[in-house]
């Protein structure tokens, strides 16, 4: 097999993994992009790649899983940009309540379709499919970050994470700029989601959860500063070390659940250089990021 | 021929924890006027503004709008009836071009319309106002003078009928502050409105047309701008403190020998990774106040934060009382008796969600276990009786008093815990006129009774002036001096701040 068939075949294995690592870190970004903390994208990521099980089972298409799964979380998003931006609560806690309560739907939704047809594999995309699957993922980023850097309304969204009291000041709706955001983050990222079952496990298991694979998504939106076209090489990094990792762990003779370990070490460690270097000044977080917005509060 | 464009017709506010910020104020803006808003701190004049553009709802009253009634619960709608606030502190995005900033507001663009289309229409638009903007320009490198000037620009794309001026003038430099009450006589003599909030009467007497005088919540009277006397004005302001006002220079100091605060070759990054100290060198010795004047964004702030210990220092050496201090974070600072008055009150000064009690026990007592509460309730109501603080008690929440009342608490506890040395930046901010004096006064108090040695930094020339025992001008991250305030022309102080 020559290099550019080797090259071509570990594309299309990562395919799905990219896919899925990618948008859901991109729809975090963009509602972290908003002022809004979530620390519901475990949670999230669960819910969304059991509802995409449900889905496919149900229609026999894996693209209505994919459609219904970022429809159904898109509301999750509404709701929660709702609460953080009404309510001068933490965000903090309504994330994290947020993600046990997805763990929770996750399984109600999850389950009954698991019962009903024992393996999800014929209800999946087909391998055949990775490579456009990876080209749609990558062609909504381009258009995030578009829409993000030269559009009124992506102006109006960095807006609301930097400063939302100044943002309304200027005469932004920041209620409405959230709702848009939360909707169109959870969206994508349930959309990210409904790639975990149904393009790159083609399994559901309500034991297995998603392995924390939410945290991780979580990390390659950090390590990339919330930046739709550097979480694409980032994006791909994490999801080969994830993807590989067994592979890495018997090059180097390591135990299986050690190698298990090797994508969480690498966040880890992507973690400690983003913010123990000047990385942290290029990649930093929206200034307002998980501030109370609360209007009748005095300033000096 | 003017007439009632706004009518705020008894609006009353009061705030969590009771604070009643206006009591039933009735009062009206007349198109083609300038309308000063004046008072003490907790007067509730910001409060009003703010009610105006949405920014705070009333909890009663009404306000018409062309003697219709309407109801404003957001900027955004304010916007729509031609109602626009510029504030002392320029709402705008730092990390958004100018561009990306006025677009926000703009309603003649769609939420998918290209910022290069925006860029065009401003530069166009800004023209005509004789103003030169770069649109492209990111906000965070912008002087504070043009952030105020795209502020003004962006009143007059959004087609403002009234524009809410909150302290908006009052840290520009003489001859900004000049060209912008030009502006605004320009703006209003085509029908417009401006409502003046300030604490600098004079300038109130010279630009307004009339004058409001709010006092505890409650309109005390409506003067005619031509007829009204400073002292009378004063007067309705303050009631007899108003004889406590002076603008002479306070007592000098007679330094000791031994520098307590001494930076030497001092470069600190800004926070976009610019060069915002440039080795900067001076020496504040014991009993001296050493006042450094500049006009905001010039690395002021970055060499407080430095020599607090919340800044990190990229080359150069920081002491206090003879120790280096260089990187060793705030905590060492601190516990070596140095108070500080930040530029960010809100967010290293205080914490508003907590009492004044907490926020004392917090500083004043860092090293012990258990809080020695008595002791704290007893500084508490001493620095409210003495700084005249109004608070309903020493446990309410920061958060309910009014802005000048929240600088009230943030200068009396740095002041009164300071034993060796005090940084200031801009310390009499947000405050009325006979508690900014107060303030001085207390300031140049410790430093003469107690030999504390004080760095204010401010951008009130009258201030610097007033309390320094020497002078020094910060601009683009250098310092000039130090100048005697005596033999220092305050013209040539000016011309250093700006060229």
């Amino acid at each position: 097999m020559g290099l550019e068939q080797y090259a071509v075949n570990t594309l299309v294995e990562l395919a799905p993994v990219f896919a899925t690592f990618y948008l859901v870190a991109l729809g975090h970004s963009l509602f972290e992009k908003a002022g809004l903390l979530d620390l519901a994208i475990d949670g999230v990521f669960f819910m969304g790649s059991s509802i995409a099980v449900r889905a496919a089972v149900a229609s026999g298409s894996p693209v209505v899983g994919t459609v219904v799964t970022a429809i159904a979380v898109m509301f999750l998003g509404i709701a929660l940009a709702f609460l953080m931006t009404s309510l001068p609560i933490s965000h903090g806690a309504i994330g994290l309540s947020m993600m046990f309560l997805g763990y929770g739907i996750g399984i109600i939704v999850g389950y009954p379709a698991r019962l009903e047809v024992g393996s999800i594999a014929m209800y999946a995309y087909s391998e055949g499919e990775s490579m456009a699957i990876m080209a749609i993922s990558i062609a909504i980023g381009v258009a995030v970050h578009i829409i993000l850097k030269y559009t009124k309304l992506g102006a109006s969204i960095r807006a609301c994470g930097e400063n939302p009291h100044a943002a309304a000041s200027l005469g932004v709706n920041v209620l409405l700029t959230r709702l848009i955001a939360g909707a169109a983050g959870f969206a994508i990222m349930g959309a990210g989601s409904s790639f975990f079952t149904l393009a790159w496990q083609k399994f559901w298991d309500p034991k297995s959860y998603t392995l924390g694979y939410g945290w991780l998504a979580f990390t390659v939106a950090l390590t990339s500063g919330r930046h739709p076209m550097i979480l694409v090489p980032i994006s791909l990094i994490f999801g080969g070390l994830t993807f590989y990792r067994v592979k890495i762990g018997v090059m180097y003779g390591v135990e299986k659940d050690v190698a298990n370990l090797v994508p969480f070490i690498a966040a880890l460690i992507a973690m400690l250089v983003c913010y123990a270097t000047k990385l942290k000044n290029i990649l930093a977080p929206p200034t307002s990021l998980g501030k109370v917005y609360y209007r009748e509060e005095r300033t000096v | 021929m003017s007439y009632e464009y706004v009518v705020l017709k008894e609006i009353s506010k009061k705030f969590a924890g009771g604070v009643k910020a206006l009591d039933k104020v009735t009062i009206e803006i007349r198109t083609g006027e300038v309308l000063a808003l004046l008072g003490e701190n907790g007067a509730g004049k910001s409060t009003l503004v703010k009610i105006l553009y949405g920014v705070y709802s009333a909890d009663e009253g009404t306000i018409y709008i062309n003697e219709k009634r309407v109801d404003i619960s957001s900027p955004a709608e304010a916007i729509r009836h031609g109602i626009v606030m510029v504030s002392q502190h320029p709402q705008l995005i730092d990390t958004l071009s100018v561009a990306e900033n006025l677009a926000l507001g703009l309603k003649a663009f769609n939420a998918f319309t290209s910022i290069k289309k925006v860029s065009k229409f401003i530069s166009e638009k800004s023209g005509k106002f004789g103003v030169k903007i770069d649109p492209w320009e990111k906000v965070w490198r912008l002087t504070y003078t043009q952030k105020q000037l795209v502020e003004m620009i962006r009143a007059m794309l959004l087609n403002a009928r009234v524009v809410l001026l909150d302290e908006a003038l009052t840290y520009l430099p003489l001859e900004e502050k000049r060209k912008f009450y030009k502006f605004i006589k320009e703006f209003t003599a085509k029908g417009g409105s401006a409502v003046i909030i300030t604490h600098k009467i004079p300038e109130a007497l010279e630009a307004a047309d009339r004058i409001a005088i709010l006092r505890r919540g409650r309109l005390v009277g409506i003067i005619e701008g031509g007829s009204a006397r400073i002292d009378d004005v004063r007067k309705m302001m303050f009631g007899e403190s108003a004889a406590e006002i002076t603008y002479g220079k306070l007592q000098a100091s007679q330094p000791g020998e031994e520098a307590v605060i001494e930076t030497q070759d001092l470069w600190i990054t800004g926070d976009f990774g610019e060069n915002a100290v440039r080795g900067v060198s001076l020496r504040v010795r014991e009993g001296e106040v050493v006042g450094i004047a500049g006009i905001v964004g010039n690395g002021q702030r970055e060499l407080t934060q430095a020599l607090a210990g919340l800044r990190k220092v990229s080359r150069g050496r920081i002491l206090i009382g003879g120790r280096d201090v260089t990187n060793r974070g705030v905590r060492v600072v601190r516990e070596m008796g140095v108070g500080y008055i930040p530029d960010s009150p809100l967010a290293f000064g205080i914490s508003i969600d907590n009492s004044m009690t907490e926020n004392i026990a917090a500083l004043y007592q860092r090293k012990s276990m258990l809080v020695n509460w008595s002791e704290v309730r007893e500084v508490a109501s001493s620095l409210i009786e003495a700084y005249k603080i109004m608070i309903p008690d020493a446990g309410s929440l920061i958060k309910v008093l009014s802005g000048g009342n929240i600088m009230k608490v943030i200068v009396s506890k740095e002041i009164n815990y300071c034993r060796r040395a005090l940084i200031a930046h801009n310390p009499t901010r947000a405050l009325d006129e006979v508690s900014a004096i107060m303030v001085r006064k207390s300031i140049k108090e410790r430093a003469i009774s107690d030999g504390v040695a004080v760095l204010l930094v401010s951008e009130d020339l009258d201030e610097i002036y007033q309390v320094s025992d020497s002078i020094y001008v910060m601009n683009s991250g250098k310092l000039y001096g130090p100048f005697p305030p005596d033999e220092a022309e305050r013209s040539n102080v000016e011309h250093l701040m700006v060229i």
